[in-house]
């Protein structure tokens, strides 16, 4: 048992909060586990330090419903008691949702999930969900999208970037754009690089208001899964 | 007063895409007290960004002292940085408390701490951003009250005009009084003449509109307030427990740990050192206390690290039994326990060893390069005693220190500038030497260079500063005495301190060139990147006010500008240690021998607390 215990707790990165960055949303998140008093695991070494693996990172401004965190500890204690304390101590835009224990062998949350889900609202004059839809098919059609980002522009092959036609609807006005990502080890696409992409080409002016990661998914042969229920 | 108004939290929230480090606006910390249903609202301003001001322990103080009576909230104020004030100021939205959002000027009263003149014109910027008139003199009866407090509270007058009252000295008790004093007036339908009045009845609460600079130089009573505004002071630390719920920010800000204050005060009595006078008498918490607040932060808060700090931590009577009780109770964790500094001497050693986790930096003050002008400054340590230490520290296997001087010093000769170089010539052959010799490669004496600035209520305060010509001459000569290999020099910003010089020994005309600073577009003077010493001259001379006789001597027998504040020290005092410095005659720490006179006890009626019952 050299491993300890390998509990996996969901989270939600929600209002102002989601401005946070992801080391911040680490640390909170670690100072949580602290409050709580769990027999938290440490690293070896000469200063040690939780033993903690986050999920793929947020960016600031991007929020949250289904985020996932694993950490090990050192001894036994029930999903429902470690919920309860963690919700006692963390803050309220990053609370805990769910708690279980994952198998010690399972790849890490970082290798396991590769889907992302998004839903990015969009302010604009009209709703012409329809439209945007076509719009936004043709960008996906064209094949590929190129991101500047710090100085440097990288080509997303969008077949690959997006394994599902993203969805256009409409909600209190606002437009809503649900997008799904493959999240790849050299970056992946940001759903807001793909809406200004549509948006810039589209006869009607929009904004970008919102962006929310929803689910984080494993890709098991034809299935996506969550990492836990 | 405090009516509800415009709810602005939609359009202050409107801006956090905008800009840089939104982490500085979000709130919903861990800790962060919400209270709706307090009728009596505040702001607690620290006139720097979020991550500077998140450090400040006096803030975290009084958020928790003023959150904890009935009816009061305390919010939370930093200054935004430039890109959110001009968002802020491009949208007209107003200056905003962080817990909820809502505009600083609906607040009651408005608590500002100066900590260090380079944060004046911040104040001004965020009074601005808020909508609050600068000065007391034009505030309507609706407006907050904006009341001062913190270090420079004992020179006040450069910044007096902006403030209604400034509280001196400490302020767990006092804040407490000041806002009932005014809940008070409120409830008696006073307007703001009157509510000024009952403030400066509150002791250690200066109301600037009370007094008029006289023709001698000093401040005179106009009635209504006190000839003389003495400092507060805690008699006993020990019952004011230090928070140990503290907000955790999510911002990597500085000193992001747990803070237990440890002990008050210092008596070392360093000539130049306006904490050291200013802070007296010592006071020591008790050890258990001391373990138990920081048990109880470390649970609540969570952080990775708690610190011990104080003006000299190692200083309290008991830091040893403390630290290693603390340390055996976070064995096998990842916590850890730190101090602030630890001096190079064999005691620094002992402790240092205590501490688990990353080796701490040792530092070493000697401040002055020969021994005559570390007797000119009651700087009690020998050159023996600094060579002796870091041999010690080095054959112990440490291989880096880090080594504070001053240039400028009263009675400074170029002999005492070129000392300063030999000294590190000297800390660097004794390093290498007690290093193995395959090792000596890293070898490191880091070097920090400052200019002297002669402040308030110390025995140097009729001091001249160098001018800046000066200082650049002195500093050629140090650069030319000092080692360059394993020697990492930094400096001060001679600018920097130049005009902190002008600025802490002002007078109420200063006030009239920090607006007009401020508004010629200074603000975050603090950060060098943002400071011009030139924006500040100009104000300077169109303000005809010169700045090099602000930093100039002073007249020994003429009132200064902040001679109707007490720290309790008394002038006598303070002329005496003057004359002793002449003659580089030492004055021992009164917590280790007997009491030196300065006149804090018996005219406050406090004494020094040591927890041990006796130091050294
Ligand atoms: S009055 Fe005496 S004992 Fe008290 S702080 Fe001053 S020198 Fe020390």
């Amino acid at each position: 048992m050299a491993e300890g215990f390998r509990l996996r707790v969901r989270y939600g990165k929600t209002g102002r909060l989601r401005h946070l960055s992801h080391l911040e949303v680490i640390r909170a998140c670690e100072r949580s586990v602290r409050r709580a008093g769990l027999p938290y695991s440490v690293t070896q070494g000469f200063s040690p330090k939780i033993k903690a693996a986050f999920g793929p990172a947020l960016p600031v401004g991007t929020a949250g419903e289904r985020e996932y965190y694993d950490v090990w500890l050192t001894s036994y204690v029930p999903a429902r008691t470690v919920l309860e304390r963690l919700a006692g101590a963390s803050p309220a835009g990053l609370a805990p949702q769910a708690v279980s224990y994952a198998g010690g062998r399972e790849p890490s949350l970082s290798a396991a999930l590769t889907v992302a889900r998004y839903r990015v609202l969009v302010a604009s004059p009209a709703t012409w969900p329809e439209e945007f839809g076509k719009v936004l098919a043709g960008v996906v059609g064209s094949g590929t999208l190129a991101v500047e980002h710090k100085g440097k522009t990288k080509v997303f092959d969008l077949a690959r970037s997006l394994p599902e036609e993203p969805r256009v609807g409409s909600e209190d006005g606002f437009l809503v754009v649900e997008i799904t990502t493959r999240i790849g080890q050299e970056g992946s696409l940001r759903p807001e690089a793909l809406v200004h992409e549509a948006l810039s080409s589209s006869p009607k002016p929009g904004s970008l208001i919102a962006v929310t990661r929803t689910d984080l998914l494993v890709e098991a042969g034809k299935e996506w899964l969550r990492p836990m229920e | 007063m405090a009516t509800p108004a415009a709810d602005v939290s939609a359009g202050a929230e409107s801006l956090l895409p905008l800009v840089e480090r939104p982490a500085r606006y979000v709130d919903g910390e861990w800790g962060a007290r919400h209270r709706p249903e307090a009728s009596y609202r505040t702001a607690l301003l620290y006139p720097d960004t979020y991550e500077l001001g998140m450090a400040n322990q006096a803030l975290a103080i009084l958020y928790d002292r003023l959150n904890a009576i009935d009816g009061v909230a305390a919010e939370r104020v930093f200054v935004p940085w430039k890109d959110m004030a001009a968002e802020m100021r491009a949208s007209s939205t107003p200056l905003f408390t962080l817990e909820s959002m809502q505009p600083v000027r609906d607040c009651a009263l408005v608590g500002v701490t100066l900590p260090y003149e380079l944060t004046y014109t911040n104040v001004l910027e965020a009074l601005d951003l808020a909508g609050i008139p600068l000065r007391s003199a034009d505030r309507a009866e609706a407006d907050p009250l904006v009341v001062g407090g913190g270090p420079c509270a004992f020179d006040p007058e450069p910044m007096a005009p902006f403030f209604d009252a400034i509280l001196v000295g400490e302020g767990e008790e006092a804040v407490v009084e000041i806002v009932a004093a005014h809940r008070a007036a409120i409830e008696a339908r006073a307007n703001r003449e009157e509510t000024l009045r009952r403030l400066a009845g509150v002791p250690g609460v200066y109301v600037p509109s009370l007094y008029a600079e006289a023709p001698d130089g000093g401040m005179r009573p106009l009635g209504g307030g006190p000839a003389v505004v003495e400092k507060r002071v805690l008699r006993d630390l020990g019952a004011f427990r230090p928070p140990t719920c503290p907000v955790v920010p999510f911002m990597d800000v500085v000193h992001d740990r747990a803070t237990i204050e440890i002990l008050r005060g210092c008596a070392r009595g360093c000539r130049f050192c306006q904490a050291g006078m200013v802070y007296r008498p010592v006071r020591e918490r008790r050890a258990d206390d001391i373990v138990r607040d920081s048990l109880a932060a470390l649970a609540c808060g969570g952080y990775e690290e708690v610190s011990l700090t104080s003006l000299s931590s190692s200083d309290h009577s008991l830091i040893e039994d403390v630290v290693r009780r603390l340390s055996r109770r976070l064995e096998g964790t990842d916590v850890t326990v730190s101090l602030p500094s630890l001096r190079v001497d064999a005691f620094g050693l002992t402790l240092a060893r205590l501490l688990k986790g990353k080796r701490p930096g040792l530092t070493l003050a000697p401040e002055a390069g020969t021994q005559r002008l570390r007797d000119v400054i009651n700087k009690n340590v020998t050159g023996e005693d600094l060579l002796g230490a870091v041999r010690a520290a080095f054959e112990a296997g440490w291989r880096r220190v880090k080594l504070y001087f001053m240039i400028g010093l009263p009675t400074e000769t170029d002999e005492d500038v070129a000392g300063i170089g030999r000294l590190v010539g000297e800390v660097l052959a004794a390093a290498r030497e007690a290093t193995p010799a395959d090792q000596r490669g890293s070898v490191r004496v880091g070097v920090s260079v400052s200019t002297f600035v002669p402040k308030a209520h110390t025995p140097f305060q009729w001091d001249a500063q160098l001018t800046l010509p000066e200082v650049l001459r002195r500093q050629k000569i140090l650069r030319d005495a000092m080692p360059r290999k394993g020697v990492e020099l930094s400096w001060h910003d001679a600018s920097a301190s130049f005009l902190e010089g002008a600025l802490a020994r002002g007078d109420r005309k200063v006030a009239d060139v920090i607006e007009r600073t401020w508004r010629s577009g200074a603000v975050f003077d603090a950060w060098t990147e943002e400071f011009s010493l030139d924006r500040w001259l100009a104000a300077f001379e169109e303000e005809g006010v010169d700045p090099v006789v602000l930093a100039g001597p002073r007249d020994a027998k003429a009132p200064l500008p902040w001679s109707h504040i007490s720290s309790g020290v008394s002038p006598a005092f303070l002329k005496l240690e003057r004359e002793r410095a002449e003659r580089a005659v030492a004055t021992p720490d009164c917590t280790f021998e007997e009491c030196t006179g300065c006149g804090v006890c018996p005219s406050l009626g406090v004494e020094n607390a040591i927890a041990g019952g006796s130091r050294g």
